[in-house]
């Protein structure tokens, strides 16, 4: 045992500098984990402290239409005990909201509540003002300093809501469990409840969340949430308490951490793989001493076990190393990060620490134990004999050897193996806290390592005749990518994985992005107008008829309605009731229903037939006649002449199916409804429209037509889907950038690789660079070598990213996004470039000792 | 003593086998010099590497004291190598991580001894190295580097030492020096003594010279240098084409 701990303290005195790149890589993997996590873990911690006041009360009650009197009794009826202890109102609207007498109208998200809100939770206001429901009464408001900039007023002045004015009485700084950074349909305004009521927007249809805030003794909160949601869950209704949100937030949480730490772990196994390369090289540089150690009586298992330990030992000082990066990596969060995840402290958490320094020891001891067991065939023999003992050649491939070379397989090594793979699995099943995920990660990363290892394998042979050219250099710099020992396929993997992660994110962004602006450009509509009332129909289209953009197609005006699946009699199906309709998952959501007798240009019809033609149903018909699309087809087996129930805000209606419609969803400016019925009956039911306007581009015209719209119809809302596009822009660049963080930290990897395997394999090139230059070659002869070989070994790598990165971005937009694909040939030629003069600067850096050395000295060392 | 039976070494190759060694019986008594010769490619080294154990025999025994060692485990043999049997070799290989007296530290610390580090001392003193004891081999002369590989070789203090060409990568002059060395080291200590050599000097100052061709003995030779008293007669018998 003392033998071993000295002989690891003299191994790593001597060859610590070669281990460097060892312990850095595991350290990037480390960090990774222990940063995300503990991220993730303080986000969390803040958020379930803040679960009750983000509801500001123990439970909510909520619908999203005005209270059904018959309903609200009975929820009364079960409010009436003592756990209840107080109650208030509140109701949550989008609406547009305007300066008196000024140009500009803005979408808000306004909330009026009664004078009890919040039972928990602060709302804090600017100069220190307490907060009290008093500066609400009588038309007082309370708003983001965001929106008084965008209106150019200052509190004191008046707001126009529903038409009507309101005083701002003062500036909202912070409202409990509301962050900057989610996405929201505008910023908040507060406002009385009653005045709300009496403000007109809530008129029939409208969209608005209609709540009932309870505070409850503890003991009653989860009876009283399960009874209510039992009770009225089929009339939409819906309650839930603090704690279902702390219970949701949670879950939500743990798997974002879980998520992220598998990216994490990719990191390590990416890590692991360089741990591997340096391990097996350094072995083969030790076979030496290795056969010397035996030599002198020291047994295989105590050179494994210094060797182990070493690598136990540098595993330690990588991870701890990697707890140290991601410490600095939390405190150069900025503040303004920070404070959108909710404003806390970001620190390291214990846990996070734990998890990351085990999972560096395990992939440090799992990736080197395979190149590790080689010791074990180190026969003292060959110090008996001359030449190189690190340099194994392998005989041509013949069958007659076929046999030698199966029995000449090690067996504790293949089982090593194995066990190895069987341990990162449970190591990823771990991280992602699911086995099925594990697998499909480890599965998943396999593949794409035996894809790039093949196509690398495939390149090299391509640039196999280069071997033959009289061009000196480059003969050799071809010859050099097949060096017996070579880290041609290593490096090809890890540079060409970072490469693939970082071009593909791109190539998806630059699709998306190029989609977003597509659709605006082909001249749709790019103003969205909602809760129109049928009464206000003809004049919202005269009022747009002067103001859309010249020569734009007229706004066409939607009816919508909102209803239920109640049931289905079917031939395949058979839902008698509510909840029936609820087993069956998403079909029992509300759905947005219109009606109409014609098809849009991007629906076909696949089955049946369509309306077209044959005028209105009669309103007294006993069914109604519905168009269905074809995924609701596919996924709840519904079809032709199977007979649909719907509650059509309160009303129950019959429907047959008569035609199943397929929608060109990337085409959907029109508007995409999975369920049409046919003119008649339903025109008659009480219902809103939507307007699909081409707005004028001049953002001054555009505003300008936003104001006369509110002014003229206060309770109409209008969204700029410029807006919309703008803040999805914002979103789809801030996810690019995470990801393209993570990828950078691949391809940092990747190079760490590279360096490293530079660093392993350069006592060999030193060595024939110093025999070169005793046979007559220059400086200059060597440059051109060195700078050929990274030259060619940085295009194949990047080649391999590119192609990886376009088949990436071709399924995604296909299979996920269903959109246009567009290869972005720029982007994906540039990056390889990149990537080959990155390989290329790095790999003659790191050998700059090849051309340093004085050939005397290297050969008499030898 | 050493004790050769019928040992033969034969490996595979291309279609057929070739035989390195033919069968060969050999008693070495304890405290010999024993010089083995022959050109290259007879054998010299094969026979050496399987009285250290580092190679196995096709066929035949070989006994070290009594102990048959064709019979013992890989581990067995590294314990056995490690307090019984020193071995110098041509190419010296010294750990190059470890300093010079590190690698004569080495072998006590995997037998367990617990005065390493004065034994190291006093065999590096031995061999005249206690000014270059913390240097690293590629700091010190080929001469120096073999004095150190002598030195480590004798560490625990093994009655049998085994020289493979100790003198063939070194100049005369330094060559002379590590003979004199080994031979000393022979009479001081009463050490068995195998060495492999291209030098006629050197088989000509040892107790018994075996000549090797083609994997057989053509020639043994034993030279009566010492007073009898002391030193065990030398006993070769070589056979051929036995079996």
């Amino acid at each position: 045992m003392r033998f071993v701990v000295r002989m690891t303290v003299r191994e790593l005195r001597a060859s610590w500098r070669r281990l460097v790149f060892f312990f850095v890589c595991v350290a990037i993997g480390v960090g990774a984990i222990v940063a995300l996590r503990s991220v993730i873990q303080s986000v969390r911690g803040e958020l379930v402290r803040e679960a009750r006041a983000m509801i500001a009360s123990d439970v909510i009650v909520s619908t999203n239409r005005s209270w059904d009197p018959d309903v609200r009794r009975q929820i009364e009826e079960r409010l009436a005990q003592p756990s209840v202890l107080d109650r208030t109102e509140a109701i949550e609207t989008a609406t547009m909201v305007r300066a008196a007498g000024r140009g500009v109208a803005r979408m808000v998200e306004l909330r009026g509540v009664q004078a009890a809100f919040p039972f928990y939770g602060q709302i804090e206001l600017e100069g220190g003002l307490p907060y009290s429901h008093d500066l609400l009464r009588d038309r007082g408001a309370i708003a983001r300093p965001e929106l008084l900039a965008q209106l150019g007023i200052k509190q004191g002045d008046a707001l126009l809501i529903g038409g009507q004015p309101f005083t701002v009485r003062a500036v909202l700084s912070k409202e409990p469990g509301r962050r900057t950074g989610a996405f929201t349909f505008g910023s908040r305004v507060f406002v009385d409840h009653a005045d709300l009521q009496r403000s007109g927007l809530l008129a029939f249809g409208s969209r608005a969340s209609y709540q009932l805030l309870l505070r409850v003794e503890p003991a009653g909160v989860e009876s009283l949430t399960r009874t209510l949601r039992r009770d009225f869950g089929d009339r939409f209704v819906n309650a839930r308490s603090y704690r279902s949100t702390e219970d949701n937030i949670s879950e939500d949480m743990a798997r974002a951490e879980n998520y992220l730490s598998l990216v994490g772990f990719v990191i390590v196994v990416l890590g692991g793989i360089g741990v591997w390369s340096v391990t097996r090289v350094f072995v083969k540089q030790k076979i030496r001493s290795i056969a010397i150690l035996k030599c002198l009586g020291a047994t295989t298992r105590q050179v494994l076990a210094t060797y182990v330990a070493q690598v136990l030992l540098l595993g330690l000082t990588g991870s701890a190393l990697g707890i140290g990066l991601a410490a600095i990596a939390l405190r150069a969060i900025p503040d303004s990060m920070t404070s959108a995840l909710g404003g806390q402290a970001l620190a390291l958490t214990g846990s996070a620490v734990m998890q990351g320094l085990a999972v560096g020891l395990l992939v440090s001891l799992l990736f080197s134990l395979v190149p590790l067991l080689e010791v074990r065939r180190v026969r003292p023999l060959l110090l008996l004999r001359g030449g190189d003992p690190s340099i194994v050649t392998v005989p041509p491939f013949a069958f007659a050897q076929w046999r030698d070379r199966v029995r000449a397989i090690d067996w504790l090594q293949v089982s090593a193996a194995v066990v190895v793979s069987a341990a990162l699995v449970g190591i990823a099943s771990w991280q992602a806290a699911s086995v099925r995920v594990g697998l499909i990660v480890c599965g998943g990363f396999a593949g794409v390592a035996l894809l790039l290892l093949g196509a690398g394998a495939l390149m090299v042979r391509a640039v196999r005749p280069l071997a033959r050219t009289r061009i000196f250099a480059l003969r050799h710099a071809v010859l050099g990518l097949r060096r017996p020992g070579n880290q041609t396929r290593v490096v090809l993997l890890a540079v060409g994985l970072g490469t693939f992660f970082v071009l593909g994110v791109r190539a998806l962004q630059s699709n998306l992005l190029d989609e977003f602006s597509l659709e605006l450009d082909r001249g749709g509509a790019d103003m969205f107008l909602i809760d129109i009332q049928q009464d206000q129909v003809e004049r919202v289209r005269a009022f747009l008829a002067d103001r859309i953009a010249p020569g734009s197609a007229p706004a066409r005006l939607i009816p919508v309605l909102r209803a239920r699946v109640t049931g289905v009699r079917g031939r395949e199906v058979n839902l008698d009731n509510f909840q029936d309709v609820r087993g069956r998952g998403s079909l029992a959501r509300e759905y947005v229903i219109t009606y109409r007798d014609h098809l849009e240009a991007n629906e076909t019809v696949i089955d049946g037939e369509f309306w077209s033609g044959q005028g209105v149903q009669p309103r007294a018909a006993p069914e109604l006649q519905v168009s269905i699309e074809r995924s609701i087809h596919e996924r709840f087996s519904i079809g032709v002449g199977d007979l649909m129930r719907f509650d059509v805000l309160g009303r129950v209606v019959q429907a047959r199916v008569t035609s199943v419609r397929d929608v060109e969803w990337e085409d959907s400016r029109n508007g995409g409804f999975m369920f049409v019925f046919r003119p008649g009956p339903l025109s008659a039911a009480p219902h809103t429209y939507i307007g699909l306007v081409r707005a004028p581009d001049a953002p001054t015209a555009r505003a300008a037509m936003q104001h006369d719209l509110v002014e003229s119809f206060p309770n109409i809302s209008a969204i700029d889907v410029r807006d919309v596009v703008a803040s999805v822009q914002g979103i789809v660049e801030n996810v690019t950038l995470a990801i393209s963080i993570v990828g950078g930290i691949a391809l940092f990897g990747g190079v760490l690789i590279l360096i490293g395997a530079v660093a392993m394999t350069k006592f060999q090139r030193v060595y024939e660079a110093a025999i070169l230059r005793t046979l007559g070659a220059s400086t200059k002869t060597l440059s051109a070598m060195l700078a050929g070989e990274y030259t060619t070994l940085g295009l194949l790598a990047g080649a391999i990213g590119a192609a990886g990165a376009l088949v990436l971005s071709w399924a995604v937009c296909r299979y996920v996004f269903e959109i246009d694909w567009r290869p972005a040939p720029l982007l994906l030629i540039g990056g390889a470039l990149v990537t080959m003069v990155l390989v290329a600067v790095i790999g003659v850096i790191a050998s700059a000792d090849v051309l340093r050395k004085k050939p005397l000295a290297t050969l008499r060392a030898e | 003593m050493i004790e050769l039976r019928g040992v033969t070494k034969s490996v595979p190759s291309g279609t057929g086998t070739l035989t390195i060694l033919h069968p060969l019986d050999l008693i070495i008594r304890h405290g010999t010099v024993a010089a083995v010769t022959g050109p290259s490619g007879s054998g010299k080294s094969t026979l050496l590497g399987l009285v250290a154990g580092l190679d196995a025999p096709t066929a035949g025994t070989i006994l070290i004291d009594g102990i048959d060692i064709t019979s013992l485990g890989e581990d067995a043999l590294a314990g056995l190598r490690g307090t019984r049997i020193g071995f110098v070799f041509q190419f010296f290989h010294l750990l190059p991580s470890l300093t010079a007296y590190e690698n004569v530290l080495v072998p006590m610390e995997i037998a367990g001894a617990r005065d390493g580090a004065t034994r190291a001392s006093a065999l590096l003193a031995e061999v005249g190295l206690t000014d270059r004891s913390h240097h690293y081999p590629s700091q010190l002369s080929g001469g120096e580097q073999q004095r150190v590989a002598i030195a480590r070789a004798l560490a625990n203090d093994p009655p049998l030492l085994l020289a493979d060409e100790p003198t063939g990568n070194l100049d005369t002059a330094t060559g002379h020096t590590i003979i004199e060395l080994l031979l000393n080291i022979n009479r001081s200590r009463n050490t068995t003594l195998v060495l492999v050599t291209h030098d006629p000097e050197l088989a000509a100052r040892a107790d018994i010279s075996i000549a090797l061709r083609d994997g057989r003995v053509v020639e043994t030779r034993t030279v009566s240098r010492k007073p009898a008293d002391d030193v065990a007669a030398a006993d070769v018998e070589a056979k051929e084409g036995v079996g």
